[in-house]
């Protein structure tokens, strides 16, 4: 072979060498481009996109009515990126824009920001949404906006311990925000938007929605805020007027249990929530966590007892001796009265312990405390709201037990309940004998339809005749005593008052005191509302001077609003 | 052997004018910066309508935004506080010292209340590049070994 014939030779080689390189970057891009594409692109991704929540709009908390109580309107949450501050002309100048739209002095924004050089400083939340858009417009240094939401109250702070409040994730903490987060809360999304080599949003880049966010739904209630912000200002003025430590107030739909308003005070305000307050006892919803000794509210339940046993009716009598001897503990009247012979109205018209007692005898432990946990006290109502306590009852089936809790339960005392147990329980008394479970929340719309809450019937206590008797009782307890101040002109109207000294709260502790409370119905014909009026105080008090009264103003208020026909014919005139 | 010698006629064949090379390469550069100008038109059109769906995403998400404001604010305009305080303050009116229940002879109006705050869902945002649509995938799939 000559010399050109080996220059060939090395020439096909380097060329056969090229041919087969090429080759194999050919097959290697095409490995990578269409064989392996998803692991690379995904590779890809995860390197240029970044993730974020994107947080689901919070459904509202509407009442009966449709008016929202709770809704949520779109804002921004304010952050400064610190390294944009580091020069402080920079500094003053956006702190100048941000300072005055968020409520502080631009000097101590700037101080506070600057303490550290990097990293965002979370300057406000939930700033107004035109304000927000109106500060990007501005392009001060630093600026971060991001979209967010917030809660936003159209009544005010009307039934704030009912409707409980959010933390700064937007999850409920307290009463119904926490007891329907998750159909309240809705599904968070997913976005993937365009990040530069050092993690950072770029601006104008690339963004797609991985999962669309599932908005909350919104919740309907029973309260109706007309009650609602009737009962509260019949509180707060009684509380002003008596000089009480509080009270709560319940307004319940007798033949339904729908709960028409509930009013607590000591409360929180939702105008001014301050999740920082170590007074967390403002957020609870006393009219559920709270257990008290009922008193002689309890009367109307032995009562029933008595009658639906057959041992008594409402004319049967009884000679009250002032006294009841039981071992050595001895049960005398409220009053220290002396009444003879008196009957089983007069015994709830007057109040007597002693004849609470002789009824109770009547009916025997067993039946007694039956009838008692029938009513639904020593367990929760079930209304759906979170932190109801079961009550404090000490049967005959507790070894500790003794004849003296019979007498004493059978006038309210030596036993615990909420005031929705109470209201739950004579309730029962009113609508024909059916034990009905409280609720407060009406209906929930969420994006899987509309669900509605039916009244449920718990069981039959009592004999319908039995409650008409009752009730009947109680109506002789308000019309038949003159100047009664629970009574209503133009309604005929029933209740029964109780007052007790000591409140048992729900860790078993006994707070000094005395508690007024009054427990009526109207109309007495046929029962739309039932109230129950609870007033704390430090120095003793009657239920009948103190709670009577709030329901005395508050009823024809609640009946004219539901259009109920005043039965005196000179209150009504009629358009032709 | 005997050889003979064959004349073939020859027709003469058709002028053909054959492009030069130089027309050749000057079409070939035409059609190269066709297709990048069609390339940077594409790309130029398809930036600009992201930058105006970004403009108009933005845009929703403020009426949107003023939707909800406008509903809170009919809301707390007709709340009872608001409605007890402009009766009060500015108009004057008291509470009632004496009630009288007027009977009407008509049906009860129905109760406005105010639409279920739901937010239309947003449209889905196309995705990033659907490369099962292009051509080149669809023929390399043909392929026995895909």
């Amino acid at each position: 072979m000559g010399h050109r014939g080996r220059m060939n030779l090395r020439l096909y080689a380097l060329a056969g060498l090229f041919v087969l390189g090429g080759a194999g970057l050919l097959f290697r891009v095409f490995y990578i481009q269409v064989v392996n594409e998803e692991h690379y692109k995904t590779a890809a991704r995860q390197e240029h996109f970044g993730q974020q929540e994107v947080r689901a709009p919070r459904g509202a908390i509407l009442d009966r009515n449709g008016y929202p109580l709770a809704t949520t309107v779109d804002a921004y949450d304010v952050y400064v990126d610190r390294s944009a501050w580091r020069q402080e002309d920079d500094a003053r100048r956006a702190a100048a824009v941000i300072a005055p739209l968020i409520g502080r002095p631009a000097d101590a924004l700037v101080e506070e920001v600057r303490k550290e050089d990097k990293g965002l400083y979370f300057a406000y939340s939930g700033l107004d949404f035109d304000k927000g858009g109106s500060l990007a417009d501005e392009e001060a240094p630093g600026l971060r906006l991001v979209r967010t939401t917030k809660r936003f109250y159209p009544e005010g702070d009307l039934a704030s311990n009912v409707l409980g409040f959010v933390g700064r994730d937007h999850a409920g903490l307290t009463g119904i925000e926490a007891d329907l987060d998750r159909e309240l809360g809705g599904v968070p999304g997913t976005i993937y938007f365009e990040r530069d080599s050092i993690g950072n949003r770029i601006a104008l880049g690339k963004e797609h929605i991985g999962r669309q966010p599932v908005p909350g739904g919104d919740v309907q209630l029973t309260l109706d805020r007309y009650i609602q912000r009737a009962a509260e200002g019949e509180l707060e003025a009684q509380i002003a007027q008596t000089g009480a430590l509080g009270g709560s107030i319940i307004v319940m739909q007798p033949q339904s249990g729908e709960v028409l308003a509930m009013a607590s005070r000591p409360a929180f305000r939702l105008s001014a929530l301050d999740l920082n307050d170590p007074d967390e006892a403002l957020f609870r919803n006393r009219a559920v966590t709270d257990v008290y000794e009922p008193g002689s509210v309890f009367k109307t339940l032995t009562a029933a007892i008595a009658i639906d046993l057959g041992k008594a009716t409402p004319e049967s009598t009884y000679v009250d001796e002032g006294a009841v001897y039981i071992g050595p503990s001895t049960i005398r009247n409220w009053d220290y009265s002396v009444n003879g012979t008196m009957t089983m109205t007069q015994v709830l018209q007057r109040s007597l312990n002693t004849g609470a007692v002789w009824m109770s005898g009547l009916a025997g432990p067993d039946a007694f405390y039956r009838y008692v946990r029938d009513f639904g006290l020593g367990e929760a109502t079930h209304a759906g709201l979170g932190g109801e306590a079961d009550g404090l009852l000490r049967g005959n089936d507790d070894p500790y037990w003794s004849e003296v809790d019979l007498a004493t339960n059978s006038f309210g005392q030596g036993l615990a309940a909420t005031p929705l147990q109470i209201i739950t329980a004579i309730s029962s008394l009113v609508n024909g004998g059916r034990l009905m479970r409280p609720y407060v929340v009406e209906s929930e719309q969420t994006p899987e339809g509309l669900r509605r809450f039916d009244p449920v019937v718990v069981r039959q206590v009592v004999r319908e005749e039995t409650a008409r008797q009752v009730a009947d009782m109680m109506n002789q307890v308000v019309e038949g005593i003159p100047g009664h101040l629970a009574a209503v002109r133009g309604y005929h109207v029933g209740g029964k008052t109780g007052t007790t000294t000591g409140a048992t709260l729900a860790d078993g502790t006994v707070r000094d005191g005395n508690i007024a409370s009054f427990v009526g119905f109207a109309p007495a014909e046929d029962p739309q509302i039932i109230m129950l009026v609870k007033l704390d105080f430090k120095e003793d008090r009657l239920g009948g001077q103190v709670a009577a009264p709030v329901f005395g103003r508050l009823a024809p208020r609640i009946l004219a609003y539901l259009g109920v026909r005043p039965d005196e014919p000179q209150l009504v005139q009629t358009t032709p | 052997m005997a050889i003979t010698h064959r004349r073939t006629l020859a027709l003469p064949l058709p002028a053909v004018h054959r492009p030069s090379g130089r027309l050749l390469a000057a079409g070939a550069i035409v059609l190269v910066v066709a297709a990048a100008v069609l390339q940077v038109y594409q790309l130029t059109r398809t930036t600009s309508t992201g930058y105006d769906i970004d403009a108009l995403e933005q845009l929703r998400a403020a009426r949107q935004a003023q939707q909800h404001r406008l509903e809170a604010d009919v809301a707390q305009l007709s709340s009872l506080g608001r409605v007890d305080w402009e009766a009060r303050t500015r108009l004057g009116l008291q509470p009632a010292q004496r009630q009288l229940y007027i009977g009407v002879n008509q049906p009860v109006p129905e109760r406005q209340t105010l639409p279920a705050r739901y937010l239309p869902s947003p449209m889905p945002a196309p995705p990033l590049d659907d490369p099962d649509d292009r051509l080149w995938k669809q023929a390399v799939r043909l392929l026995p070994f895909f």
